[in-house]
């Protein structure tokens, strides 16, 4: 049930078979091949970015020409591409059908609010970026990204396949974390970091197995205690309870948003 | 065909509005809100256009006992469907405690626009059939769009 | 098949549910015990439901006896975060309300501080924005030809058929967007007073050329899906909306339209340069998804001929009336509330907003967006009772719900 982050190195049973192993390399090649030509994507499109998902499949880019085909079901993929803001009211439905897809599987977020939650990462219903649930593999910037960079992305996405199969890939380095990304990390750390409490992977993965029962009684009953929230120092936390507070507006999300 | 001006009698001379500003809709009582809605449906506006509440928290010092305790103001608007395509919008004010006469059997559709402003600012309707939250999870504590909620408020394990 | 066929309501029914026919919290204890009621999920992922929205659906065999649809998983707080930011930050916001028309949002949110700051918008900005509004509901009602193209499956000769030819005539549109405003989706254009950007030389030309191109094809895809027996077979009379259930949900726009309600707020209400030419409004007096589906296609056309008008008559003069903007605070409204809406290819988009909020009153202290799209699926309880599960993805699709908008 579990992502089990270790296992990105996908192992082909025929590896395990004696004898073969010069044999398996030519099939794995030719494995390889339509692993990497055939990654049907899962559209888990939830708002803008899934219209320039849809773009991508349709006439102008056409994405079907490099075997990348939409599919409606989780269990006919290989990649999830996140499209889209993740709530905190979708986040158990979009990890319980990421847990629906056959390994291999990959995810690309697309856009900034699938990476980071964008400028919704504050608000109380968002999830700040997808890869605080599940693992994700190729970013694709962008509000939104055009359908070329979509395309762009599928074939970085295919190149790491190779990689990974052929054995060359390793995770990259730990980026140096300076001052301006610790003050812009979520509250619930990603995946990979080291401050992450297996807790709360644990309690994500009840809260979407019970979709029905809801998460607060996941939280009340027995769940482990969760980690609690980092402390973040954003612009609008300074000044969110109280009427009175100035010095916001000075902010530089201007910037960002005439980039968006 | 309705017309401002009638719009304007009507709430003179049967609502005992006074005050008339060009930047503000006009406030009513809140027990006669239901009752407007009413005339106005059988005078033509037939159209369900939005209702916005909006969360004044208390100031401590003020005369007004209402404006002492806070309170939320509810603006209505309902449109008649004709040639000039006119525009009722009123205003009333509850208590955070009181309930305000729901629309729903006026106006079918104001059942999912009292249960958003229930979701997202508090304010309760009286005899609504389906008092449930609309955008929120059903567990959700609190309410968004009040002024004393923080807009960071973290949601375990999610955010 | 009418929505009214299965309306029992029960005793414990609001008068409303006696007046609608359909009671859309209809108890089902007391139903038929022999039945072989179900439960059916269908969403918040699928397909067919244009969005992340869901619907639950109770089944006797194949036939949906209620309907219960619940939204709010892209609940994005918008509201909240307009009150945090300032009135000249808005506009890049709510582009993403209403991802398939993010022109017409933004018009929206700054006509509304418009009335409220008390600024004049300058004729050529009226004219400007006017084009670009109409320019965006081709592109809007394309990608909503080109989605139920899918949701009919196979009807319009195989399943994306429609969508591939529909994509290309948008993309067409976004190409002219973004000759403007250098961006292809979200244009953040305008501006409280005006606009950012003017046309570039030789534009309007090409508007024309394109604008032909597109006539001509919507023209075939009228023929194309009228002359389809299978089509009309799946749309005509099914999801029947009757007038006055639509005003009391406060459905607006195409929708009203094709249930016989003659109201059009270009025409009923003029706003920017609307009172300077003449709309055709277009109506079907049935309320089925056929009238939905054509009154949207004869929109298109009626678009384009618009489109024509404005971009030849853009007059001469500045793009913006207010001081170029040099801080966030730059506008400030101590009090006073303003309602103003404006026609959407989805319908009636309010903006209700009050002022002397945050930022020494230069945000707002509420703002409320009017969706269209959240009382048009309003109407699912009442349309769906009565019909199969095959035709929910029609209805559904009829509907054009666009969920950014609806859940915000």
């Amino acid at each position: 049930m579990a992502v089990d982050e270790s296992d990105r190195n996908y192992e082909h049973p025929l590896y395990s078979m004696p004898g073969l192993s010069v044999a398996a390399t030519s099939v794995d090649k030719l494995l390889t091949w339509g692993a990497t030509n055939s990654l049907w994507v899962f559209a888990m499109a939830t708002s803008c970015c899934g219209i320039e998902l849809m773009a991508t499949a349709a006439s102008r880019v056409d994405a079907d020409r490099m075997g990348t085909i939409i599919r409606g079901t989780p269990r006919q993929c290989d990649v999830m591409v996140v499209a889209g803001t993740i709530t905190v009211k979708m986040a158990p439905r979009v990890l319980k059908l990421w847990e629906q897809m056959p390994e291999p599987k990959w995810c690309i977020a697309m856009g900034s609010c699938a990476i980071s939650g964008d400028f919704y990462r504050d608000i109380y219903s968002v999830i700040p970026g997808i890869d605080t649930a599940i693992p994700v593999d190729v970013y694709i910037p962008g509000c939104p990204p055009n359908p070329e960079q979509l395309m762009a992305g599928l074939i970085r996405l295919q190149e790491k396949v190779r990689a990974v199969r052929g054995g060359e890939w390793a995770p990259k380095d730990e980026r140096p974390e300076t001052e301006a990304m610790q003050k812009t990390a979520p509250s619930i750390p990603r995946l990979l970091s080291a401050e992450r409490s297996p807790d709360v992977t644990l309690a994500q993965l009840l809260g979407a197995g019970n979709l029905g029962l809801g998460g607060a009684l996941n939280r009340a009953a027995d769940a482990p205690p969760l980690a609690a929230p980092q402390e973040t120092s954003d612009a609008i936390t300074t000044q969110a309870p109280t009427e009175t507070s100035e010095g916001a507006v000075e902010s530089p999300s201007e910037d960002e948003h005439a980039d968006a | 065909m309705p017309t401002p001006e009638e719009f304007r009698a009507l709430l003179e001379d049967d609502f005992g509005v006074s005050e008339w500003s060009e930047k503000q809709p006009p406030l009513i009582e809140a027990v006669d809100h239901h009752r407007l809605a009413e005339v106005l449906k059988e005078r033509g506006y037939t159209l369900y256009v939005f209702v916005v509440a909006s969360h004044r928290p208390g100031v401590e010092g003020a005369e007004d006992a209402l404006t002492a305790a806070g309170y939320i103001e509810l603006a209505t608007g309902l449109r008649s469907p004709t040639e000039n395509s006119q525009l009722a919008i009123w205003r009333v004010r509850v208590g955070l405690d009181e309930q305000l006469a729901t629309l729903v059997d006026l106006f079918a559709g104001a059942d999912w626009q009292e249960r958003e402003q229930f979701d997202l600012v508090g304010v309760r309707f009286a005899g609504h059939p389906d008092p449930r939250r609309l955008m929120l999870p059903e567990d959700w504590e609190g309410h968004p769009l009040r002024r004393d909620y923080a807009i960071n408020t973290p949601h375990p394990p999610w955010r | 098949m009418s929505a009214s066929s299965a309306a029992r309501p029960s005793s414990a029914a609001p008068a409303s549910a006696a007046r609608l026919g359909v009671d859309p919290h209809r108890d089902l204890s007391d139903y038929d015990p022999e039945a072989d009621l179900m439960v059916l999920n269908m969403g918040p992922q699928h397909p067919s439901t244009h969005g992340v929205f869901r619907l639950k659906l109770h089944l006797d065999g194949e036939t949906i006896v209620r309907a219960v649809p619940y939204v709010g998983y892209l609940h994005r707080g918008v509201e909240k975060l307009l009150e945090e930011l300032t009135f000249v930050q808005a506009t890049p916001i709510v582009d993403k309300n209403d991802y398939v028309s993010p022109m017409t949002n933004e018009q929206a949110i700054n006509m509304a501080f418009e009335a409220l700051l008390g600024i004049e918008v300058p004729r050529r900005a009226r004219y400007m924005r006017t084009l670009f509004a109409e320019m965006q509901r081709i592109a809007s009602h394309l990608l909503w030809l080109s989605t139920f193209g899918i949701d009919m499956g196979g009807a319009l000769g195989g399943g994306t058929t429609l969508f591939m030819h529909c994509f290309r005539e948008r993309e067409w549109i976004l190409d002219l967007f973004e000759l403007v405003t250098g961006a292809r989706f979200h244009y953040n254009t305008h501006t409280i007073g005006g606009n950012r950007h003017d046309i570039p030389a030789g534009w309007a030309k090409q508007v024309h050329t394109t604008l032909d191109l597109i006539a001509s094809r919507i023209d075939e895809y009228l023929e194309l899906s009228t002359t389809n027996s299978i089509f009309v077979a799946r749309t005509r009379g099914v999801g029947i909306l009757p007038k006055e259930l639509a005003l009391e949900l406060g459905i607006t726009g195409p929708i009203l339209r094709a249930s016989g309600v003659d109201h059009d707020l270009r025409r009923d209400a003029p706003f920017h340069a609307y009172d300077e030419i003449e709309v055709k409004v277009q109506t079907e007096p049935d309320g089925d998804c056929l009238s939905r589906a054509l009154v949207r296609v004869r929109e298109m056309k009626e678009s384009i001929r618009l489109s024509k008008l404005l971009v030849d008559g853009i007059p001469e003069g500045p793009i913006c009336g207010a001081r170029p903007i040099k801080n966030p605070t730059q506008f400030k409204a101590k009090e006073g509330q303003a309602y103003v809406a404006l026609e959407t290819p989805r319908g009636e988009l309010g903006t209700y907003v009050i002022g002397g909020g945050k930022n020494k009153a230069a945000s707002p202290y509420r703002l409320k967006i009017r969706p269209p799209s959240l009382h048009a699926l309003s109407a699912l309880p009442y349309l769906l009772p009565g019909h199969s599960i095959s035709d929910t993805v029609v209805i559904l699709g009829s509907l054009d719900p666009i969920m950014g908008e609806a859940d915000r």
